[in-house]
């Protein structure tokens, strides 16, 4: 019974090729761009890759637009706290790099060891002073950066005197000092300061602490749904980027199969002469309609892997991150839309009358 | 013999745009197991219409079918489905293969459809048929009397004990007229089935053991 809905779908090849190349569409754009959205997990995860158990921010946005707060004063006051056991400054600034602007974090090369030990140099060495920099392996793949090589930026001749691994909390890190002095501060400020206490268990008291003196604290555990919480849409998008993959499937089959059950009424009347039943004749058009997900399931997969590459060919430092689970609700989502795109038409199919349709011209 | 197949008082009128045109008016047919019978009239009075009854492919304004002792009246589709598959055979003027399977799948499509193994029979019944050499070749490659020879051959393989032609000549030239007839004839007489051969060729119809005429929807007798 397999070789009828086969032999129907090979009969139109233009028109089922097209219904696969739809759903495959729809496969694909639910999983590429729901990838995308792992751009925010990844940088989440970076940005967290750090021996430390929360950050601390200004509270006001207006210490922010001041350049930051006071490292030292700052950082002085943290360390006063019962149970914080270190506080490291970071100075964040836009440094365009591999076509992109990139978060620059300036830290001083002392505290290297909490962003990344040894084992994480890859090539090089750790960040020293002056003009140095370091930058991760996938930023150095994706501008062609070579280990002693000299960029020019803000009047400066950098050099990159070591590559660590991809993860690290920044792709490009530089002296904190250098920093503040290409932007002409008046003393070392920070954007943030990384907090690591004695017992992490601690994380509680600690934090009210901290905000008891007007700074915002964020722990590791709650920094991704801040940083998502930044991006108010993303839920929307997503939600949007699902319902449109799962209904351009949906409206793909039903047209197709509605046009085929419409195209095949002779037939259909030929099936239920020759003693096929109204079960048998609704599962032949499911079966079609089947075979054209499937294939446009396989499509969409091979879509996906293709888009993939190429937006990581022209957005290297993008992160399109799709797990092998996902690929499983892209297939679910495109079952159900071609699910209830077929019952109507096969429905009908079923329940035509085999006189009327074997008149039919 | 004992009777297969029985039309009591079958009416079947049909409606449309609040015109009724009545299509078979209170016809009463009695088939034995193993009888020939044709019935003759002129083309659009109701023939077709009154095959299509008798095969449980429509259901009559009146009366009733009585097929294998089961009286349809009041049975529902599932039950129809089932009665016509095991007992009733269709051979139709145009042929009505799916175009999409080959001579050999069309076939074995009629055995799929009854859950039936397919195995060798539908070979063996387009061998009977002479057409073994071409089974695999779809409907559009065989002329019009291989295509008939084939939707008999459909019809025939689940040896059902009713086979009802609607005009299966009408559409061929005399040399495949004459074939296909032969065939209907030699398969008559090797399984003693039921024929019903709807015709308006008087030379086609003579084939039969039994003549009758319809003419405005009324059989006519003998």
């Amino acid at each position: 019974m397999v070789r009828l809905p086969v032999a129907n779908i090979l009969a139109r090849k233009v028109r089922t090729c097209i219904s696969v190349l739809a759903i495959g569409v729809g496969v694909a754009l639910f999983l590429v761009l729901v990838g995308l959205t792992s751009m925010l997990r990844e940088i989440a995860d970076r940005t967290v890759n750090v021996d430390a158990h929360m950050m601390v921010w200004p509270a006001s946005d207006q210490v922010v637009l001041s350049g930051g707060l006071p490292a030292e004063k700052v950082e002085r006051h943290l360390e006063e706290i019962a149970g914080v056991e270190h506080a490291v400054p970071v100075l964040r600034w836009p440094l365009k790099m591999a076509g992109r602007v990139q978060n620059v974090y300036a830290i001083r090369p002392e505290d290297w060891s909490f962003f990344a030990g040894p084992d994480r140099i890859v090539e090089g060495r750790a960040l020293g002073g002056g003009s140095e920099m370091v930058i991760d392996t996938r930023l150095a793949r994706a501008g062609d950066y070579r280990l002693g090589q000299t960029v020019e930026r803000w009047g400066r001749r950098l050099t990159i005197v070591g590559i660590a691994t991809e993860g690290v909390a920044g792709r490009v890190f530089m002296p904190i000092e250098t920093v503040s002095r290409t932007m002409n501060q008046d003393r070392l400020r920070a954007s943030f300061f990384y907090v690591r206490l004695a017992n992490a268990a601690d994380v509680g008291p600690v934090r009210e602490e901290i905000e008891s003196r007007g700074l915002r604290v964020i722990t590791f555990d709650e920094y991704y749904d801040v940083l998502a919480a930044s991006f108010v849409d993303m839920d929307l998008v997503i939600g949007a980027v699902v319902f449109v993959a799962g209904f351009v499937c949906f409206l793909v089959i039903l047209l197709t199969v509605y046009t085929m059950v419409v195209e095949r009424t002779r037939e259909i009347g030929i099936l239920k002469a020759i003693g096929a039943s109204r079960l048998q004749v609704f599962g032949l058009i499911l079966a079609e309609a089947g075979l054209i997900c499937a294939g446009g399931i396989l499509t969409g997969f091979l879509l996906t892997w293709g888009s993939r590459a190429l937006v990581l060919n022209f957005q290297p430092l993008w992160t399109v991150n799709i797990p092998a689970v996902r690929f499983a609700y892209a297939a679910a989502l495109a079952a159900v839309g071609t699910g209830l795109g077929a019952v109507h038409p096969a429905m009908r199919a079923a329940g035509q009358d085999p006189v009327d349709s074997l008149r039919y011209e | 013999m004992e009777t297969i197949l029985e039309a009591r008082g079958l009416t079947k009128t049909y409606r449309s745009d609040g015109v009724e045109t009545p299509a078979v008016r209170g016809v009463d047919l009695v088939l034995r197991g193993g009888e020939f019978v044709s019935i003759m009239g002129p083309s659009g009075r109701g023939k077709s219409t009154l095959l299509y009854l008798l095969g449980l492919l429509a259901r009559p304004t009146g009366g009733t079918v009585v097929l294998a002792g089961t009286d349809t009246r009041r049975i529902g589709d599932s039950e129809r489905t089932r009665l016509r598959r095991r007992h009733i055979g269709f051979v139709f003027q145009q042929f009505n293969l799916l175009p999409t399977l080959s001579a050999e799948e069309n076939v074995t499509l009629a055995l799929r459809l009854r859950r039936r193994p397919a195995g060798d029979l539908a070979r063996e019944i387009l061998a009977a048929v002479g057409l073994e050499g071409k089974r695999r070749r779809k409907p559009s490659e065989l002329s019009v009397g291989e295509q008939q020879r084939v939707a008999i051959a459909r019809a025939l393989v689940t040896r059902p004990p009713v086979l009802l032609a609607d005009e299966p000549t009408g559409n061929l030239d005399s040399e495949a007229s004459e074939r296909v007839l032969d065939l209907v004839g030699r398969f008559h007489a090797e399984s003693g089935q039921a024929v019903v051969l709807i015709t308006h060729n008087e030379k086609v119809a003579e084939r039969a053991e039994r003549i009758v005429r319809m003419h405005d929807g009324r059989l006519m007798g003998d």
